[in-house]
């Protein structure tokens, strides 16, 4: 057995910080302020371990650890190197709800820095059955957090509804790993992949039906339609300070699991399942962009824009192992474009509170002109406007589409990116053009959510003048 | 022969209990039902000679989880009957439909032979608990520690969840 500590450190760090929080928390009745020493020194601590991972594993020289049980590749480095700091930036963004649970913030906290823990495990796995407890620990860590406050209409709904439907999903998907291991005979991605790139099998059903549970099971974590009808009712009725890191991080998480199950072991039946991601990415779009339009509620139509995204990110994967990379490109700018967008809903409509009317954003230009231009930076960077980084991410996906022979999908993505334009430049019009309600609060920015949307705000200006380094970058992070 | 007759009645029986479980009106006749498929699955796992699968099938769901749902449904109340009214009122009518065509479809591809490719899948499986520690602490220790994981996350979400009450969202002094 091949044991090696670098390969488990981010996880370890992760697991030492949570237990130092509890049990330090537990003996001292420590403030907040000691939650939050002990989250950063997780995140900070499980960031370097990813950034040392990807200087020793990026690009070719990946390997699995703990007998075939881990992989250390590009692939999984970048994506700790990604979700520890989006965790780090959400937890910023809703320090303000640490605050208001009293005594069971510490807990939060620990969910939170787990979650990320999860998230991280769900990119480095190389076995199913590691695969689906990574995806266990990441979701129902988000189960309890989406339903935190309890507080409001909605909440206990919101919380009910994602663990159920959740759940259904996770049994869905471990149906799908018991199908792929009746018929390769392993649950090891590796040994699938050598299995299948090695045998003929004449009349594959068992597998393909095993690959089609897997895509629903995945499917419904990152959003994508027809397996989305969870995420409006979740993303409106949890409280604002989850909300960001809960769309970012299962992004981030399910589309990594996503594509190593798609381009490892199953990357020989990429004729059989890159219609049906096709036919899912299309299907996003089109369902998110129409919804979003119809919506009232900010979170609620940041959902349905989240199913759009999460049909562009499809349209990436559909080339198999060569828009790995557009993929990763396009996930990393929007985690942090949905992080901001949400810290900012966090602040105007409250970071304990479900709901966020629209009505609630009418002249915050008036009120709050840097939260008004950072949340009109990150509409027109998810719309794609040029010169931000989501004009990049989608002329990425695009290309690996068009390189596919997947001309139809992307002009479907054009048409909707387009159509996409109203509703993120109706907010825009609404923060502007609209006069502010007589009573409307004058937002209190905390120092937490002022570097969260900063760091956010400068990643997708950056990004959108200078892509060529992260562009770079994302060549590296392929799986072994 | 005798394992087909074992799996015949367990599998009906497990099938009843199922259908039991979603369709009683009275709780602990479902949670009845659930009992009585966990106990024919852990018959299956007997017939596949999983001895230490199956112990635990019994031990630990029909005997720990069962009497948790027990508990909790004495706590709420027993006599509570659940209300059947639909606010969607196509959806059952549609999900009669496609059970019946996913039923259908299930009988179609049985009858089809589908390779799997496994070229040796009838090697003996050694059901006993040395086999199984052997396998879970060389290699699949990784896996079972990160359900350790699991653990924490579960006392941790259970204590968030439950210790709520309406007034500890008052603003708290931060520096208490």
């Amino acid at each position: 057995m091949n044991l090696d500590f670098l390969a488990i450190a981010p996880t370890v760090i992760i697991v030492t910080a949570v237990v130092l929080l509890l049990m330090v928390d537990v003996t001292f009745q420590m403030t907040h302020r000691w939650w939050g020493i002990a989250a950063a020194l997780g995140f900070v601590g499980a960031t370097t371990a990813s950034v040392w991972q990807w200087i020793e594993h990026r690009g070719d020289d990946g390997e699995l650890f703990f007998s075939d049980m881990l992989a250390v590749d590009g692939f999984s480095s970048f994506a700790g190197m990604l979700v520890f700091p989006i965790a780090g930036l959400g937890l910023m963004a809703g320090w303000q709800l640490v605050r208001g649970v009293g005594r069971r913030g510490a807990e939060f906290v620990a969910l939170s820095l787990i979650a990320a823990s999860g998230a991280h495990l769900m990119a480095a796995s190389a076995n199913l059955i590691m695969l689906f407890i990574a995806l266990e620990v990441f979701s129902i860590s988000l189960y309890v957090l989406a339903g935190f406050t309890r507080k409001g209409e909605g909440a206990d709904e919101a919380a009910l509804k994602y663990f159920l439907l959740g759940s259904l999903a996770s049994a869905v998907f471990l149906y799908g790993i018991a199908l792929i291991f009746a018929a390769t005979g392993t649950t090891s991605m590796y040994g699938a992949k050598a299995f299948l790139d090695s045998t003929l099998i004449l009349r594959p059903g068992i597998l393909l039906a095993g690959i089609a549970l897997l895509l629903v099971g995945l499917g419904f974590k990152v959003s994508a339609a027809p397996f989305h009808v969870w995420a409006p009712d979740v993303y409106q009725g949890s409280p604002g300070g989850v909300t960001g890191f809960l769309a970012a991080g299962a992004k981030i998480a399910g589309f990594a699991a996503m594509a190593r199950v798609l381009v490892v072991p199953l990357g020989s039946y990429i004729d059989d399942w890159a219609p049906a991601i096709a036919v899912m990415a299309a299907s996003s779009v089109i369902i998110g962009t129409l919804f979003a339009i119809a919506q009232t509620d900010l979170k609620r139509m940041l959902a349905y824009s989240s199913v759009a995204h999460a049909g562009f990110i499809m349209t990436a994967l559909v080339a198999g192992p060569a828009g790995i990379g557009d993929m990763w490109f396009y996930v990393s700018t929007y985690a942090f474009q949905v992080v901001g967008a949400f810290a900012i809903a966090a602040v105007v409509s409250g970071a304990l509170t479900g709901r966020s009317p629209l009505s609630d954003y009418a002249g915050l230009s008036g009120r709050s002109p840097l939260l008004a231009a950072a949340m009109g930076l990150f509409m027109l960077s998810m719309a794609g406007i040029p010169l931000t980084s989501g004009f990049i991410g989608k002329a990425a996906v695009f290309r690996a589409a068009i390189d596919a022979d997947y001309l139809w999908l992307v002009i479907l993505g054009l048409v909707a990116a387009v159509g996409g334009l109203f509703f993120y430049l109706r907010l825009i019009v609404v923060m502007y053009m609209q006069p502010e309600a007589e009573d409307a609060a004058h937002p209190q920015v905390r120092l937490g959510t002022r570097f969260a949307v900063g760091v956010a705000a400068v990643v997708t200006i950056v990004v959108g003048f200078v892509p060529w380094p992260l562009l770079d970058w994302v060549k590296d992070a392929i799986p072994l | 022969m005798v394992e087909t007759v074992v799996f015949v009645i367990f599998g009906l029986a497990a099938l009843f209990g199922a259908i039991t479980m979603v369709w009683a009106r009275n709780p602990v006749y479902s949670a009845m039902g659930l009992m009585m498929t966990m106990f024919s699955i852990a018959v299956f796992y007997v017939s596949n000679s999983a001895h230490f699968i199956a112990v635990v099938q019994v031990i630990v769901y029909a005997g720990a989880v069962m009497t948790l749902f027990l508990f909790v449904i004495m706590l709420i109340g027993v006599d509570k009957e659940e209300d059947r009214t639909e606010n969607l009122p196509i959806q059952r009518p549609l999900a009669l439909v496609l059970i019946l065509s996913f039923g259908a479809a299930v009988v179609v591809a049985g009858r089809l032979a589908w390779t799997t490719g496994i070229r040796n899948p009838l090697d003996p499986v050694n059901g006993t608990v040395e086999a199984i520690g052997d396998e879970l602490f060389k290699r699949w220790v990784l896996p079972f520690e990160i359900t350790g994981l699991l653990l924490i996350v579960a006392a941790a979400g259970a204590i968030a969840l439950a210790f709520f009450k309406d007034d500890d969202d008052a603003e708290v002094d931060p520096w208490r």
